[in-house]
């Protein structure tokens, strides 16, 4: 059976052995040795801010927290922004600063004069980044009447501020609605997550969603190399005539190659999924453990992944080279995982490839992009398959002598040939 | 199958009409006409002369630009079912290194659609038919070249195909491995089309009667080896000349073959006219001599030999 044989010659690559070592120490360092110990209680009468935080999702919360950040950073003229995950602290202009403080008026009523006598009245201290010195300002509390405003206008402000900034910042409307509608826990707050984890989760829904949250990373970038190192076999073993000249079709040697691809490197996250219900059962004996979630939600939320990088892999490998594929699928990979900046929870959209959720609580904010995630993970799942047939083609164009592939680099590199 | 190949006639045959191949702007093939029947087939020209252009061409790996072929009855557009009856060696191959010699083979024949059952049967008996049986664990890697030529042939002949197109296939041989290698072949042509590309005269000497000579993409030649000795006959001269004369005779003649004397050298010419040389002897063509024969009368020019 040509599947079978497919499976036995990923077997025999080193780079296939090195992703299983790289997915093993994933799992052991970050999943594994993390969840030793079972979850307990939270105990009453701690004060509000020694429980956890949760985001309220309350509008006026989010407006006079983002405010008030946006406040002491117009007064500063320094606002911290994340341009692909990067640290950056951007100075604005005289003209974008007043539309910035447009804006605030906008949304507080406060005018020039009294923003002035705020200022005036700020806490001031200076910072040093090592060359200069820049003095910053930290305001008094100030209230906002969310009356004058509504969350739609809200968030076009924040937009556009975003936008001023050059992106990634606090005030992009997903990363604002996280950051500044926490509020903290109360005792009751933390039981009913505590609850939670076993009513609705059944203990195993939530260490699943953070199994597969840590897993992701990894299936977002590593499967591009074996990927590429099984689609380019053939040429570097100068094997490629060879394979052409069978009767067998373009369509099912990719798909045959790529199923392969999937079941090899599906099976460390199996029994890394095993090893982790072992562990569960271990450590909440005698608890009800719903199994079935731990084996479920990681095979959904994973195998997107573990597609599109494979899928990408071979298409690009097939169409460029290696080299293409691997500088495109970490740039996508990259820029996934840097998108949602330091939201780590609840880190779900329609198109984000790496889902995030760090966490074995905070279920309910899992729940608000439910149906981002289920769209998400389908579209990766059809996407993957099409990018496959993709491959076929370019396959079925290069043994008919169509199509020799495009060099972006080396000798005879196009980028060369044009520098 | 036979209804897929039409007549008789038809089955056992490659036929080639006005064939013309562009690589980009640059012509590759010119309007080749060949017929190829059952047996040994002699491709011979030069590097570059597009045989290999030609060979993948015959075995759809390649598109013409014009022209029709037709491959045992099937138009070469059918690739699918071109590919199920051709068996191809290209100039340069290899395999996956690590894969043992058997494991190699069965991979190619399941990739050809030989059924599971069958094909454990055929890897052994190909194994020993190319003399391999007793290397048939060991990696490919492991292999000499001229097994890995063997195994070669071995993975073009797994699903027994009717026509088998081999590209070059003594290169870099030592000259045992390439008697064995063209006794094989010789044996292999009895029940089916072989088509035998080379730059290497004694190949085709060795193998075929049926051939055809090209050079820039062009047939110059096509018939047998007699009928190629018989164009060069009155052509082929040897002379005696001084060792200091060498380098003007080769300047001014097409020199296939020297042997030094003691005090001379016995020179073989190819030449239209008797050259004014001392000793000079009309002699019997050899097939090296008539292939020159034939490009020299053709215009082309092969001074200095090949590229």
């Amino acid at each position: 059976m040509l599947f079978a044989k497919e499976c036995r010659k990923i077997s025999g690559s080193l780079v296939f052995w090195i992703y299983c070592i790289i997915i093993a120490l994933m799992f052991l360092t970050q999943y594994f040795s993390d969840c030793t110990e079972r979850e307990y209680p939270p105990s009453p009468g701690r004060s509000a801010g020694d429980y956890d935080f949760k985001p309220s999702g309350d509008h006026d919360t989010i407006i006079e927290g983002t405010v008030n950040s946006l406040i002491n950073d117009y007064y500063s003229n320094k606002y911290i922004c994340y341009p692909l995950g990067f640290y950056k602290a951007v100075h604005l202009k005289d003209k974008d600063q007043e539309k910035i403080e447009a804006y605030i008026t906008e949304i507080t009523g406060l005018d020039h004069d009294k923003l002035a006598e705020i200022k005036n009245n700020c806490e001031e201290y200076y910072v040093s980044d090592g060359v200069h010195e820049y003095k910053e300002y930290k305001a008094e509390h100030i209230d906002v009447d969310t009356d004058n405003i509504s969350y739609d206008r809200f968030r076009e402000i924040i937009s556009d501020i975003d936008s001023i900034l050059g992106g990634g910042s606090d005030y992009a409307p997903e990363s604002a609605e996280y950051n500044f509608s926490m509020i903290p826990m109360t005792y009751e707050d933390a039981l009913e997550e505590y609850n939670e984890l076993f009513e609705k989760d059944g203990i195993a829904g939530a260490y699943a969603r953070l199994f597969s949250d840590y897993l992701g990373i990894v299936l977002g970038i590593m499967p591009v190399f074996v990927a590429i190192a099984i689609a380019a076999a053939d040429r570097r073993s100068r094997m490629d005539q060879l394979i052409f000249s069978r009767s067998i079709s373009s369509f099912r040697l990719v798909f045959t190659r790529y199923a392969a691809l999937i079941t090899m490197m599906f099976i460390p996250v199996l029994t890394e999924i095993i090893a982790s219900v072992i562990q569960l059962l271990v450590i909440y004996n005698g608890e009800s453990v719903a199994v079935e979630k731990m084996l479920g939600i990681p095979v959904f939320w994973l195998l997107p992944n573990l597609m599109v990088s494979a899928a990408l892999g071979m298409l690009l490998t097939e169409m460029f080279s290696g080299g293409t594929a691997i500088v495109v699928q970490f740039a996508v990979w990259f820029m996934s995982i840097m998108r949602g900046g330091t939201v780590l929870s609840g880190n779900i959209r329609k198109f984000t490839l790496v889902c995030r959720h760090n966490t074995l609580y905070n279920r309910a904010q899992f729940m608000l992009h439910k149906n981002d995630f289920i769209f998400n993970r389908t579209f990766y799942f059809i996407a993957s398959l099409a990018a496959v047939a993709v491959t076929a083609f370019v396959f079925e164009m290069k043994r008919g002598g169509r199509f020799n592939g495009i060099r972006l680099f080396g000798k005879d590199g196009i980028l060369r040939r044009k520098a | 199958m036979s209804f897929l190949f039409g007549g008789d006639n038809m089955n056992n045959c490659i036929e080639i009409k006005n064939v013309n191949k562009f690589y980009g702007k640059k012509q590759a093939l010119f309007d080749i006409d060949l017929t190829i029947e059952q047996g040994m087939f002699g491709l011979l020209g030069r590097n570059g002369a597009g045989k290999t252009t030609l060979m993948k061409t015959l075995a759809a790996l390649h598109q013409k630009k014009s022209g029709e072929i037709t491959v045992c009855g099937l138009p070469i557009e059918k690739a699918k079912d071109i590919r199920a009856i051709t068996g191809y060696l290209p100039q340069e191959f290899s395999m996956y290194p690590n894969m043992k010699t058997d494991e190699a083979l069965d991979y190619l024949g399941a990739l050809s659609g030989v059924p599971a059952n069958e094909r454990k049967k055929k890897v052994t008996a190909l194994l020993r038919r190319v003399n391999l049986i007793d290397h048939r664990h060991k990696k490919v890697k492991e292999l000499s070249g001229g097994m890995k030529r063997r195994l070669g042939i071995a993975q073009a002949l797994i699903h027994d195909p009717k026509v088998l197109i081999v590209d070059e296939p003594t290169a870099g041989l030592d000259p045992e491995e390439r008697i064995r290698f063209r006794n094989l072949l010789c044996e292999v042509a009895e029940d089916r089309i072989v088509i035998l590309s080379t730059h290497i005269v004694g190949d085709i000497e060795a193998t075929c009667e049926q051939i055809a000579i090209m050079d820039e993409g062009k047939v110059l030649w096509r018939g047998t080896v007699s009928s190629l000795l018989e164009n060069a006959r009155g052509h082929i001269y040897t002379a005696n000349v001084e060792k200091r004369f060498l380098p003007q005779i080769k300047r001014e003649f097409i020199v296939t073959g020297m042997i030094a004397q003691s005090d001379y050298t016995t020179v073989r010419i190819v030449s239209d006219a008797e050259p004014d040389l001392p000793n000079v002897v009309l002699t019997e063509p050899d097939l090296e001599g008539a292939y020159m024969y034939c490009l020299h009368s053709s215009g082309c020019d092969i001074s200095g030999g090949e590229e």
